[in-house]
């Protein structure tokens, strides 16, 4: 079976698994819609316009699903052992990496597509054109991907630890840091109708980032994988 | 019963043994000299050890002896931290794929997935195994599980979903997964632990099949009693370090079970 097929069967299973038994996304959904409504009631809206955080909202919400959401994808693994005949199969432990952090970037891809509807209707900030949601896709892909990556990768080490939940933030949100930020400024331009080129540059370093984040995980994987 | 609740011909009714690969029959496994820490404690003190397929090899000891470390070093699934294991006097290793679709594990703990079903659990650790990809590949391994359920008496479970099945049927479930990729080498961690006799029965006979196949088995488990009935040889392990090996017809359980204080067989 090739690597690709591995990393979609893993991903698949991941899916599946979460989807029929709801662990993670009704709690990311509560978050969204709670963290739009604090939003909503405690900005003065004739001052400070929804446009303006909306993007510190949205990276926000991207980075709980990442974190919260990730620490738990090992949960399933661990419960009854499952992870220890995963380990014991052929499949390389990078393609365990990528097919975990796949599902975990699909989970963070529908916390923010929430966190879109949960903008409009509390905010009132919207995508206007398929050109402003193209936009924003171009920010969110190579930034999510390395949310994912990371928040995979250390909730794997955290999942070692009796402090795991606890454990997973303080491992991730230093490194977490640059990409939330030069995130949450891509997305804030986008939101105030600046130009392409005043994003680009945020854009490439999240490329950079994704690509790096994603790379060193697959090599390292195999260190925390194991016990 | 097809995986999909069909029924289908010649699927075979009770455990007949997992040597449908045909592949030659490996020679011994052995490690030799293991010693394995966690953290400041020694779990493994140079532990040397054989087994072979002439029958199974019983691993007894009390609860934190190093019978399961001593399965996670000999399946690859844990490095030692000095001494190497050998199967026909080549050196194998867990980072090795190869050596890893040749061993199979069945636990205490089933190792599956409690939201999906009992094939959807066989198949993804099926596909992990390589055993499935393309139309033909799935339907040919759709049949297999199929088969490997029927073996454990099994079939109608297929469609069920694992966290609603007792513990035996779980178990059942987990020894189909093992016999679907047929390993040579089978490592079987208190695996009689919570079954009911109807279960243990089948583990027994399932145990039976790997040796009449020529697989090497090797079953940790503090039962003495059990252990004695169903082992060819044994070894008793007290704090990391061998205490006492044989062979199972020439030793009584209560004497193997005083070697660790034990007091004989488990219920």
């Amino acid at each position: 079976m090739s690597a690709l097929r591995l990393v979609w069967l893993f991903a698949a299973k991941d899916l599946r698994a979460e989807f029929r038994s709801g662990g993670r996304l009704p709690a990311m959904a509560a978050f969204v819609v709670l963290a739009g409504f604090l939003f909503a009631v405690s900005l003065d809206r004739s001052q400070v316009p929804g446009r303006s955080v909306a993007g510190g909202l949205l990276w926000l919400v991207a980075l709980f699903a990442a974190t919260a959401g990730a620490g738990r994808a090992f949960d399933m693994e661990e419960r009854d052992g499952a992870f220890r005949h995963v380990l014991l199969s052929p499949a390389s432990r990078a393609t365990v990496f990528l097919g975990k952090t796949a599902a975990n970037l699909v989970l963070i891809w529908v916390a923010t597509a929430l966190a879109f509807v949960a903008l409009t209707a509390f905010l009132g900030v919207g995508v206007r054109s398929p050109g402003s949601l193209a936009s924003h896709g171009a920010v969110l892909l190579p930034g999510t991907v390395g949310l994912a990556a990371v928040g995979t990768f250390f909730g794997r080490v955290s999942s070692h630890s009796d402090l795991g939940a606890t454990l997973l933030p303080v491992l991730t949100f230093p490194l977490l840091t640059p990409v939330v930020f030069f995130g949450a400024t891509a997305t804030a331009r986008l939101f105030l109708d600046r130009p392409w080129p005043e994003v680009s540059g945020p854009v490439r370093l999240l490329w950079a980032f994704a690509l790096g984040s994603v790379a060193a995980g697959a090599f390292l994987f195999r260190h925390v994988a194991e016990e | 019963m097809t995986l999909d609740g069909r029924k289908s011909r010649g699927a075979p009714s009770a455990l007949d043994g997992c040597g449908s690969r045909g592949a030659a029959v490996p020679s011994a496994l052995d490690g030799r000299g293991l010693v394995c820490d966690y953290g400041p404690t020694r779990a493994l003190d140079g532990v040397s050890v054989s087994a072979d397929a002439t029958g199974v090899l019983a691993v007894f000891g009390p609860n934190g002896a190093g019978k399961t470390t001593l399965l996670k070093v000999l399946s690859g699934e844990r490095r030692p931290d000095s001494g190497s294991v050998l199967l026909g006097g080549k050196p194998v290793s867990g980072a090795d794929p190869a050596w890893r679709a040749r061993v199979g594990l069945v636990s205490h703990r089933t190792g599956l997935y409690e939201s999906l079903t009992v094939a959807e659990n066989l198949r993804f650790f099926a596909g992990l195994h390589g055993r499935q990809g393309g139309r033909a590949g799935r339907r040919k391994a759709d049949a297999d599980l199929a088969a490997a359920l029927n073996r454990v008496g099994a079939g109608a479970l297929a469609n069920a979903r694992v966290g609603a099945l007792s513990r035996g049927q779980r178990q059942r479930v987990a020894l189909a997964r093992t016999l679907l990729h047929d390993p040579e080498v089978v490592f079987l961690d208190e695996p009689f632990t919570g079954l009911d006799p109807d279960g243990a029965s089948l583990l027994e006979a399932a145990l039976a099949g790997l040796a009449s196949a020529g697989r090497i088995a090797v079953l940790a488990t503090h039962d003495v009693a059990r252990g004695l009935r169903l082992a060819e040889r044994f070894l008793v392990l007290q704090e990391g370090r061998k205490v006492l090996e044989g062979k199972a017809a020439e030793h009584d359980a209560g004497e193997v079970a005083s070697a660790f204080g034990a007091g004989g067989g488990a219920p």
